[in-house]
């Protein structure tokens, strides 16, 4: 499965505000995250087709949103639908902003560049939104680094094993006693990666120490996956 | 609306068929009718109709022209309104 056919994680579904915007980057292409104001979000290519400026430093208003620049205004959908400099003008559907296909799960927000993705990730269960980390590492160091991590559970000191499972190809479970985490990776770039963190669990059983438990934990594995890089890095120039 | 029929003659230093795809592009985003006329290395003629706010937009963006074009003038003559509607 190619990493283009996947769904990957934008950020924690928390931290778009209804009304708000944030850019990102998947796969070496930038995008928008916007969510309107009745909370539904929408994922599409950052730039106006105007003159370019990105559309994640404009302003959401209702169920649309609009450039910084000029004050195009983009429909829900991605279609133009007012320029104030031509306010009689009846907009061509023409000009339209790319949009992606949308994924709300785990506390995350999920993205699809492809037209014809894998199955998007599934569950159920209640999560409490932990933190996002963006690593200085590539996609693969960063599984490297999960797959060998040792979590430490929050009622217990005691060593118990971890175990980490794929549930998809950027969805990972980390699962250590009665605790479990869910990871979303971004593939920002080749050498840039971000995970998204949730915690399977009520907010009562997790929110606040159990929260800053595992924030403690999340920050050695951010260490542990760039080392895995720097040991990449020097490998390979050995080899060179 | 109203709707104008135009004709632009862009004079500079041209890879024909880089203009032209261009041109193409921009007058489909636009949601504009485009024909092209006579193109050499050195004047490309383009026939456009739209909405009259949409054809100054596209005049806009061909003054820029592609990175490996060169636009120095614009002559837009045969201009006039096809129709108007609400």
């Amino acid at each position: 499965m190619r990493l283009e056919d996947c769904w990957h994680p934008l950020g924690l579904s928390h931290s778009i505000e209804a009304g708000s915007s944030a850019g990102t980057r998947l796969l070496d292409r930038e995008l928008v995250v916007w969510r309107d104001r009745s909370g539904i979000a929408h994922i599409w290519e950052d730039r106006c087709p105007h003159r370019g400026m990105k559309l994640s430093f404009g302003f959401v208003r209702g169920d649309h949103i609009a450039c910084l620049y000029h004050g195009w205004q983009y429909n829900s959908g991605g279609h133009c639908q007012y320029i104030p400099a031509h306010p009689a003008l009846d907009v061509p559907k023409t000009i339209k902003v790319p949009a992606y296909p949308v994924h709300e799960r785990n506390g995350m927000i999920w993205a699809t560049l492809s037209e014809n993705p894998a199955a998007a990730p599934e569950n159920d269960e209640p999560v409490v939104p932990l933190r996002s980390l963006y690593l200085g590492c590539s996609f693969d160091a960063a599984v490297e680094a999960l797959s060998t991590c040792r979590l430490v559970p929050l009622a217990s000191e005691a060593p118990v094993e971890t175990v980490v499972s794929r549930v998809t190809n950027t969805l990972l479970a980390v699962s250590c006693a009665q605790d479990k985490l869910l990871i979303g990776i971004q593939v920002i770039s080749k050498t840039r990666t971000a995970l998204h963190l949730s915690l399977c669990g009520s907010a009562q059983r997790y929110q606040g120490a159990g929260q800053a438990h595992f924030n403690a934990w999340a920050l050695q594995l951010r260490h542990a996956a760039e080392h895995v890089r720097a040991t990449h890095a020097a490998s390979d120039r050995d080899v060179a | 609306m109203i709707y104008e029929s135009a004709r632009f003659v862009f004079k500079g230093s041209f890879r024909t068929k880089s203009f032209v795809e261009f041109a193409r592009h921009r007058a489909e985003r636009l949601g504009l009718d485009v024909q092209f006329g006579q193109a050499n290395v050195e004047a490309i003629a383009v026939n456009v109709s739209g909405a009259v706010e949409l054809v100054d937009a596209f005049e806009m963006a061909c003054s820029l022209g592609p990175l490996d074009c060169f636009v120095l003038d614009v002559v837009r003559d045969g201009g006039g309104v096809v129709a108007a509607g609400v």
